[in-house]
């Protein structure tokens, strides 16, 4: 009787505390909380916000680094200039190239791997090193040994391709040649990592699909295109999706085996406002570049991932 | 019939992995012969079999008299190593902030974290060498190292991973008198030893790694990290050796090839980890 009583009106009090403690913050917490917050939303808004905003305002100006007090707003004219730039089309279009054949090439290299270095079977994980090993180069070891390899004359591919009887290639002194090089390498030197992701991927799927297909009287063929690619398809959609993006963002490879040459046919975006900006100061245009470039990657990126959520709940 | 098949396996598997492990196999190769040994092999199987009296230490000899690499090596490392500690702390924390407490304008933060990692740090390097150029900051080790200390993925990993911390042995520990910083220090870090492990050696590789923001953050030769000195020997027209350049390939992958072999677990399963959070 007396517990009857009672507990309304002790399920009301809890009730009412628990409103004021979401209403009141705890005031030790809100101290603790902007302590811990506040050096990583200072370096944050210096060093990822304020360049941000200083590409839209230096994007407006013929800012010239060397005379940093003597910039004009210009309007449009960055934007102008760039519509009448061929180098940046044809950069553009470089990077184009360079992500629809890389990603496609490295994306199947790695399933490739992966299927190999999944077998049941002695001595696969020497296999699996081995397609990994690539990984412990940096992209500065990785375009130095290749373009030492890759030499016209001398190089080491090159006298493989002697003695197999085909004849010396150019490789990264021909404009024809060298983008083609450049998305080879890039694919040789990165489906290794993603050959782990999708083999975490492959040893997810349940191993009784298989095993029913078989009765079934399944082939390979039809396992792996009824079983195998549809399991990892959330993987393969999260790995188009990164290696499109770093993709777009290729530098370090041109920067170092061609400087963007032969003819600028390895420049890219990235690179020409590298060039642009650092080596030939010219802040303004660059940064004008920069934001059409950032823009365009944000909403690449948004794109894409709405794409995703849209197929992942069909 | 299986052991065709199983032949045919193997075949085919190491063929490949030839492919992947002959370049490697060459350069550290190649940086213990001599040039005239070098090209003398290299039509050969001896470029990737040698030939044990071909062997020497003359290139490492040579190019360490020519160039002060271990300098470099040393900057990479100090470079690398730092980024690592204030990264971890200034990064763990912001993601425990976010996670644990309740605080005005949490939500607008977390929504402008997330909204920031979906700008392309690289794509706006040049307005960031800018700001940094107008704060006098350039050819300066903080200048190098501040703007890429933070890192809002990396809050993000360390806030999905704070926000599954059992809440009661946070609790037992304020009851036992530790303030929150003491909370964090000596019971929330201690048990999230591996997520620091993880994101630290992910954070160290990148550092090490790092090309383009040295290049222009960093043009005195005395504190320039190693792949941008890599990349100055290479484009050393006096420099026409490529045992030298082979040797100093080698020099930079080894500390790697150490990182992956201690840390292979770490490596593999945090960006595993980070692709699916």
């Amino acid at each position: 009787m007396k517990l009857e009583k009672r507990s309304p009106f002790i399920q009301v009090r809890n009730t009412t505390e628990h409103y004021r403690q979401s209403q009141h913050y705890k005031k030790g917490e809100v101290i603790s909380a902007y302590g811990f917050l506040t050096p990583a939303v200072i370096l944050a808004l210096l060093f990822i916000v304020l360049p941000i905003i200083l590409a839209f305002t230096y994007g407006f100006t013929d800012y010239y680094l060397l005379k940093p007090n003597d910039k004009h707003f210009n309007g449009l004219d960055n934007f102008k200039q760039m519509l009448s730039d061929d180098v940046l089309k044809q950069s553009f279009l470089n990077t184009i190239k360079f992500v629809v054949l890389v990603v496609p090439l490295q994306l199947s290299m790695a399933l490739g791997l992966a299927l190999i270095a999944n077998k049941k079977i002695r001595g696969v994980g020497v296999f699996r090193t081995a397609y990994f090993s690539p990984a412990v180069l940096s992209l500065v070891v990785i375009s130095i040994l290749w373009t030492v390899m890759l030499n016209p004359t001398s190089g080491l591919i090159n006298e493989i391709l002697s003695n197999l009887g085909i004849g010396k290639q150019p490789f990264l002194s021909s404009a024809s040649q060298a983008m083609y090089t450049i998305v080879f390498i890039s694919a040789w030197s990165g489906c290794g990592y993603q050959m782990m992701i999708f083999l975490a991927g492959l040893k997810n799927i349940d191993h009784q699909m298989y095993e029913a297909a078989e009765i079934d009287g399944a082939n390979p063929f039809q396992k792996f295109f009824y079983i195998t690619l549809p399991s990892l398809k959330p993987i393969t959609m999260f790995l188009v999706i990164t290696t499109t993006i770093q993709a777009f963002k290729l530098i370090v490879q041109p920067m170092v085996m061609t400087g963007g040459g032969p003819d600028y046919s390895t420049m890219t975006i990235l690179q020409y406002i590298y060039e642009y900006g650092f080596r030939h100061r010219n802040i303004g245009y660059a940064c004008a570049i920069t934001l059409m470039f950032t823009l365009f990657l944000v909403i690449l990126s948004i794109g894409i991932k709405k794409l995703f959520r849209e197929e992942n709940v069909a | 019939m299986k052991m065709v098949k199983k032949c045919l396996f193997y075949i085919v598997a190491i063929a490949i992995a030839l492919q992947f492990i002959t370049p490697l196999v060459w350069m550290v190769l190649s940086s213990f012969k001599i040039d005239e040994v070098i090209y003398k092999d290299i039509g050969s199987i001896y470029a990737i079999f040698p030939r044990f009296s071909d062997l020497s230490l003359k290139s490492y000899t040579e190019l360490l008299g020519f160039y002060n690499i271990f300098r470099n090596l040393l900057n990479s490392l100090l470079y690398a190593s730092l980024t690592v500690v204030f990264g971890l702390t200034i990064n763990s924390l912001a993601g425990y902030a976010l996670a644990r407490f309740k605080f005005p304008f949490k939500d607008g933060i977390l929504i402008f974290i997330i909204a920031l990692m979906i700008v392309p740090v690289e794509a706006t390097i040049l307005p960031l060498f800018s700001v940094v150029n107008e704060m006098g900051l350039i050819n300066t080790i903080p200048g190098y190292l501040l703007p890429f200390i933070v890192n809002v993925m990396n809050i993000f990993l360390f806030r999905q991973h704070f926000l599954s911390f059992p809440g009661e042995l946070i609790e037992s520990g304020k009851i036992d008198g530790l303030s929150e910083i003491g909370c964090f220090l000596r019971i929330v870090i201690p048990s999230s030893l591996n997520m620091y492990i993880t994101v630290g050696i992910l954070t160290f590789l990148a550092s090490w790694n790092d090309f383009l923001w040295p290049v222009m953050a960093l043009s005195n030769a005395d504190l320039m990290p190693i792949q941008v000195a890599l990349n100055a020997i290479f484009s050393d027209t006096y420099n026409i050796f490529t045992s030298h350049i082979m040797a100093a390939l080698t020099i930079v992958t080894i500390p790697i090839v150490i990182l992956y072999i201690i840390f292979q677990k770490y490596i593999v399963e945090g960006s595993v980890q980070s692709g699916i959070k």
